[in-house]
């Protein structure tokens, strides 16, 4: 188990059956993104509030002349947000669709190359609510992260 | 995008783009003269001329099935045009071309998709070519030939009465054999025909009838198709053979008898006729004369007057225009001479020396030098500056469209797009520049001189650029003459549709995203608005004839689309109750206002006609439009009289992207008011505010009440200022309805760049509450434009 994550330099060993993924933390757990999704990560910046919107949509910031709604990870989640500082960053994501949206997290941590073999499914729960924005679970050495599901944590209404 | 040939990808852009236009031009024709039920000339030849374009570009981009459909239609009109046969059913032809315009539409949008495979077009050709068939037959004087694809080959009707007595003597004839086993000979042969068809003059074949009956397939196979034609000027005998061999399954061809041919030797002489009614025919003689003479050794013609003496084109239309030339390439000249404009044909009457049709004539160089006109010895390069001249001048006295084309191009829509947003670059960078914090405090003269002078160029350029991309909305409404004249055929109702103010113009990339909006409205009133029958109609007092009417006028910075029709308008009561049954309303039913009801229609999964026929009623349709017209800024609301007719108003807005706009803070945020719909800004004294009984706020500005609308309170913000006597008051006005506004204070005016919102932000309706799209300002920082209508309406 402890050859499970590869870093970065041996990913194209590794690429065809392994998955480049993005981890970062909010408090003191640890997610991933699919590298796939990212365009690039910031420092946290000027938020103009948009109103009558969700409250964890913090309103929309100027990314090089286009605006960019931004969310919270930790409003997503019914966290509790905290102030920022200046490990915050916004993860830039941009979807199929062209759709750009940033993410604000507490931290983050690396990209490194995870083996296909160690990404296992979520399990199907009856519980509408459980689960609802992971992806897979993967299994590392010292720790099991969660993969999350950008079109999940970002497009669904609820 | 289909695949095409190497070399071909960057012309078929170009090529849809013209095959569109056409096919538009088609069916305004089409719809025009429909109402008449007859073609005037005019209308003939230009649609035998759009169908010969059509013909001609898509064989150049190899789409043959859509060639030959297009050579179907052309044939036919040939047919009508030339022999005027009385047509009895208007209707079938009508049918029919609308129908081939259709599948052309079809063909063109599938070209456009990465799998692309030719559609067959082979059963509406059928139909076109047995209507044609039938058009023929009823026509005086028919041919020999009796089948339609003969009689469709140009019959070149001016032929003279020696040339008709030569015929027979004319004709090469073959025999063509097909493949063993290859099927269907009959059809195959039809092909050789349709192939040479294009190369010959004249063109016979036995058996005749090999369109219709299939039983002609085993004729052939036992004695072999008989093919007699005689080539056009400027092809020869080859030429059509090596087609002929080219064909797929044709195993093999046997010369029977060779045609007579005019050896191109010596002298040649050829009569030139040209275009009905092209007009001064001596002046398109000299230019004639002036393409072909570099390659001429000698040349002479009649009548020879042809610069000078205008009476000479009389003679030119009575006996047509008699060349004598010699030259290395008689056919590459005949060629220039078929290529000049507005020639109609050219027809070799002899060569050799011997030249008994010319009583004038032989090329003595001295004879020619005597000719008064500027006849060219290649020799003579005196006269090539003069003869230049003269063919500019020409031009100009004709008019010619050459010129004129000249003034329009057409370009990109892409490199619009890129133009308007440097545009919109240029302008915030100017707020960046002209008010960076780093000149606060100094005094610059000459700078803001500069500045100012920058940011009136800066708006003429933008007025400039927006100029360009509008557009008239005609376009789009003409597109509905179709939709309405199908749905009329279908749903037999009879219906005017009236258009005003076609003549507004719009952002061309709104016009693209208008037709599908406007396309559903016109079907859904021609469908469910519109009583079924007349007697219905009559009924209840009004006209039995329907009324469908489109109109578009500016209003404040925006396009309004009114799709009126004066049909049985819409039960409230019945949208309510089904609105209700599929669990659309989100309070009691008592409380809803007749707008809201009509309104409720445009909610996806609603529709109240029971049955879902083939135009509407699936209950996607409005909630479809009311997205589509969101998406490019603007909104969609219903109004309707039961028994009277309902209307669908759009709004849209008269261009996306930049708008003059008054910026006002709220606490920490800057929100931009569009100037257009600002009246004045105040502020309140005590004496203004009235409240009514449940405390709402109104204001009194000389005499009249407005509402107040605290924009904190409207978007739960922090307020900077919440004292009313403190902040500032905008009255704006909006759909003929104020109201006053408050916010802290006003930063100053700028343009600003529209930018839409992102589709995350609009999937919770922000349009919905009053925020019409974002912008960045000077410094970087993000700013909010209301739309004032919407905070007014729901107000």
């Amino acid at each position: 188990m402890s050859e499970a994550i590869y870093t970065a330099e041996n990913k194209k060993t590794f690429a065809a059956d392994g998955i480049e993924i993005l981890f970062f933390t909010i408090g003191d757990k640890t997610y991933g993104i699919e590298i796939k999704y990212v365009n690039e990560i910031i420092g946290i910046e000027q938020i103009t509030v948009v109103p009558k919107i969700p409250d964890y949509i913090k309103g929309v910031i100027n990314i090089r002349g286009k605006v960019v709604p931004v969310i919270s990870v930790r409003k997503r989640f019914g966290m509790e947000e905290i102030p920022y500082d200046d490990r915050t960053c916004i993860i830039v994501l941009e979807f199929e669709n062209g759709t750009q949206v940033g993410v604000i997290v507490d931290r983050v941590q690396e990209v490194v190359v995870v083996d296909k073999a160690t990404v296992s499914k979520v399990p199907d729960c009856k519980n509408v609510n459980a689960n609802k924005y992971i992806k897979s679970i993967i299994n590392s050495a010292d720790d099991i992260k969660l993969l999350l599901d950008c079109d999940k944590l970002i497009m669904s209404e609820t | 995008m289909a695949k095409f040939e190497a070399g071909m990808e960057s012309m078929v852009d170009m090529y849809i783009f013209e095959t569109t236009s056409l096919l538009e031009q088609l069916d305004q024709i089409l719809m025009k003269t429909e109402n008449q039920s007859s073609f005037s000339s005019e209308e003939i030849n230009e649609i035998f001329r759009i169908m010969h374009t059509l013909k001609g570009s898509s064989a150049m981009m190899g789409l043959e099935n859509m060639s030959k459909l297009s050579h179907s239609i052309e044939d036919m009109f040939f047919i009508i045009r030339e022999e005027n046969p009385v047509i009895s059913d208007m209707r079938s032809l009508y049918d029919l071309l609308f129908n081939a315009s259709d599948l052309l539409k079809e063909e063109i949008e599938l070209i456009q998709e990465d799998e692309y495979t030719a559609t067959d077009f082979s059963e509406a050709m059928g139909k076109i070519k047995s209507f044609a068939a039938v058009l023929k037959g009823g026509a005086p004087a028919a041919e020999a030939a009796p089948s339609a694809p003969a009689a469709a080959q140009p019959a070149q009707a001016a032929a003279p009465a020696a040339q008709a007595q030569a015929s027979q003597n004319d004709l090469t004839t073959v025999r063509v054999s097909f493949d063993d086993d290859c099927k269907m000979e009959n059809l195959r042969a039809l092909l050789v025909i349709n192939k040479i068809s294009e190369e010959c003059e004249k063109l016979e074949y036995t058996p005749a009838d090999i369109e219709n009956n299939p039983e002609t397939a085993k004729e052939i196979i036992e004695n072999g198709f008989i093919v007699k034609f005689k080539p056009s000027s400027d092809t020869d005998i080859d030429t059509v053979l090596s087609i002929i061999a080219d064909t797929s399954n044709v195993k093999s061809y046997e010369v029977l008898e060779m045609g007579h041919v005019i050896e191109l030797v010596g002298t040649i002489n050829v009569k030139v006729t040209f275009e009905e009614e092209c007009k001064m025919e001596n002046l398109r003689a000299l230019i004639v004369v002036n393409n072909i003479k570099e390659k001429c050794k000698t040349i002479s013609y009649e009548p020879a007057d042809i610069e000078g003496n205008t009476a000479s084109a009389q003679t030119i239309i009575d006996n047509g225009f008699i060349i004598h030339f010699t030259a290395d390439d008689p056919k590459g000249v005949i060629r220039m001479i078929n290529a000049s404009p507005n020639v109609k044909m050219c027809e070799i009457l002899s060569a050799g020396d011997a030249a008994p049709a010319a009583p004038v004539q032989t090329a003595a160089p001295a004879a020619q030098a005597a000719a008064p006109a500027q006849t060219a010895a290649p020799a003579q390069a005196a006269q090539e500056a003069p003869a230049q001249k003269s063919v500019e001048q020409i031009n100009n006295m004709l008019g010619n469209k050459g010129g004129a084309k000249q003034s329009l191009i057409s370009v990109n829509l892409n490199k619009l797009d890129t133009l308007l947003d440097l545009v919109g670059e240029i302008v915030i960078t100017e707020a960046m520049v002209t008010s960076n914090p780093d000149l606060k405090g100094l005094r610059l003269d000459n700078f803001q001189k500069a500045a100012r002078q920058l940011r009136k160029l800066n708006s003429e350029l933008q007025d400039t650029v927006m100029s360009i991309r509008m557009v008239p909305i005609s376009g789009a409404f003409n597109k509905m003459t179709r939709i309405v004249r199908d749905m009329k055929v279908k749903l037999n109702k009879d219906v005017d549709l009236i258009f005003e103010g076609e003549e507004t113009e719009v952002d061309k990339s709104i016009i693209d995203q208008l037709n599908d909006p406007l396309m559903h409205m016109v079907r859904n009133s021609m469908d469910h608005g519109i009583e079924d029958t007349a007697e219905e109609r009559i009924a209840k007092g009004k006209p039995p004839k329907g009324k469908l009417t489109l109109s578009a006028y500016n209003s404040s910075g925006e396009v309004i689309i009114v799709i009126a029709d004066d049909g049985a308008g819409i039960n409230s009561q019945k949208v309510i109750e089904k609105a209700e049954r599929n669990g659309l309303l989100t309070k009691p039913m008592s409380e809803y206002s007749e707008k809201e009801i009509f309104n409720m229609i445009m909610l996806p999964g609603f529709s109240t006609n029971e049955q879902v026929t083939e135009f509407s009623g699936r209950g996607v349709g409005m909630d479809v439009v009311r997205k589509n017209i969101e998406k490019i800024g603007g909104s969609v609301s219903v109004d309707s009289k039961w028994g009277e007719g309902t209307s669908f108003i759009i709004k849209i807005p008269l261009s996306l992207s930049i708008v003059d706009g008054m910026e006002v803070s709220v606490g920490q945020s800057i929100f931009t008011i569009p100037i257009s719909y600002i009246r004045e800004s105040f502020k309140v004294k005590p004496s203004q505010l009235v409240k009514d009984t449940d405390g709402s706020e109104m204001i009194m500005i000389r005499g009249e009440c407005f509402p107040l609308i605290r924009l904190y309170e409207l978007y739960d913000l922090e307020p900077g200022i919440s004292d009313l006597y403190e902040g500032i008051v905008i009255l704006v006005e909006a759909e003929g309805k104020c109201a006053c506004i408050f916010a802290d204070e006003l930063i100053g005016e700028q343009q600003v760049v529209v930018k839409p919102f992102s589709s995350l932000l609009n999937n919770f309706n922000v349009k919905q509450h009053g925020m019409a799209g974002c912008s960045i300002l000077g410094d970087g920082s993000i700013t909010i434009i209301l739309d004032i209508g919407n905070i007014i309406g729901d107000f």
